[in-house]
């Protein structure tokens, strides 16, 4: 049988256990458990929302189309930039060692504010033009990113490996720090490689 | 050329200034969510205003100034409408909690305290019937007997 000091004991576990219940409401407004991890999607699909089906043979003249898409997950709302960028096979990509972004610049630039937890999706439509073959080099003249048209004049050799002339279009995704009031590279970009092709 | 110039550095200011003008209506919406606003409907808008810069930015890429400026000029105009709801909301947000937490406050005090009475009060009760039990218990008696 029990003895009374023991009863005791329970009956004040008893009190100290609901005077906690009690209080939880009124805790719960300090007393914040950590959340998961933060991080933020970002992704590159082919025409049919699927990854699969982008464009690699391309050329001059004619519309491609692939979708881009950022999520949320950063644990309150975010302030993002999305960079189009697009190089030969010599200028640089971004580096996610030392993550820093390519310091090429951007041809189109989409600005993105998500809730925590939401995602955003765009197409991306883009076109070649006054695109010449000349020996073992190709050029680029104009590039034709959603409608808005700019000079690029970008060169790439002939790469006898792969065969073709490769170009890459790259998207990175840049996050506004709101402590130090500015964008800054969110170590994370998407690409698709492209082979200019010669006119049917 | 030289009105190209001229234009080119005006449009370069205006989206300048509505670059801030959005970072800051991003910041009061960041400061309402924190306060614990919906800030649902805000994000809308500053999606609009931001889709209206990047139209800017994209516009003085390509050089053409005049629809910068007026892109540029609709988006600050958007994000000033954002930032003024957002501390409105923010505002209320913060009355909101205010009065969150003295409800909570009073409901944990007093529903605490009427527990603990309740508690202490079983207490005596149990006590008073185990005393009793005890005191109404027969003395058993052991032999000494050896076997």
């Amino acid at each position: 049988m029990m003895k009374l000091e023991d009863y005791k004991v329970v009956f004040a576990s008893l009190g100290l256990i609901g005077v906690l219940l009690f209080a939880s409401p009124t805790l719960g407004l300090f007393l914040h458990l950590p959340g998961g991890e933060k991080f933020s999607e970002f992704w590159l699909l082919g025409p049919g929302h699927m990854a699969e089906a982008y464009p690699f043979e391309v050329r001059a003249g004619e519309n491609y189309m692939v979708y881009v898409g950022v999520g949320n997950h950063m644990g309150s709302s975010a302030y993002y930039l999305v960079y189009v960028k697009f190089r030969n096979q010599t200028e640089p990509l971004p580096n996610a060692t030392a993550e820093t972004p390519s310091p090429l610049l951007p041809l189109f630039t989409y600005k993105i504010f998500l809730e925590d937890g939401g995602t955003w999706e765009q197409p991306l439509n883009f076109s070649f033009h006054d695109v010449s073959f000349k020996d073992d080099r190709c050029l680029v003249g104009n590039l034709t990113v959603n409608g808005i048209t700019l000079n690029v004049g970008k060169p790439a050799l002939w790469d006898s490996e792969n065969k073709g002339y490769f170009y890459q279009l790259f998207l990175e995704l840049w996050i506004y720090d709101e402590a130090s009031r500015d964008f800054h590279f969110h170590n994370r970009f998407v690409s698709i490689w492209l082979n200019m092709t010669t006119p049917i | 050329m030289p009105f190209n110039a001229v234009a080119s550095d005006e449009a370069s200011l205006v989206i300048s200034e509505a670059n801030n003008k959005l970072k800051m209506a991003f910041e009061a919406v960041l400061d309402a969510e924190k306060a614990g606003a919906n800030v649902s409907d805000l994000i809308i808008q500053l999606n609009s205003a931001g889709v209206l810069l990047a139209e800017a930015e994209n516009a003085y890429r390509v050089g053409v100034f005049s629809e910068a400026v007026s892109k540029a000029e609709e988006c600050s105009m958007l994000a000033d409408g954002v930032m003024g709801e957002a501390l409105q909301l923010r505002d209320s947000a913060i009355v909101n909690a205010q009065t969150v937490f003295w409800h909570n406050l009073m409901f944990s005090i007093f529903e605490g305290a009427a527990f603990l009475f309740v508690i202490f009060f079983v207490w005596g009760w149990f006590r008073r019937v185990y005393v009793k039990r005890i005191v109404n218990m027969k003395p058993e008696v052991v032999s000494d007997d050896e076997a």
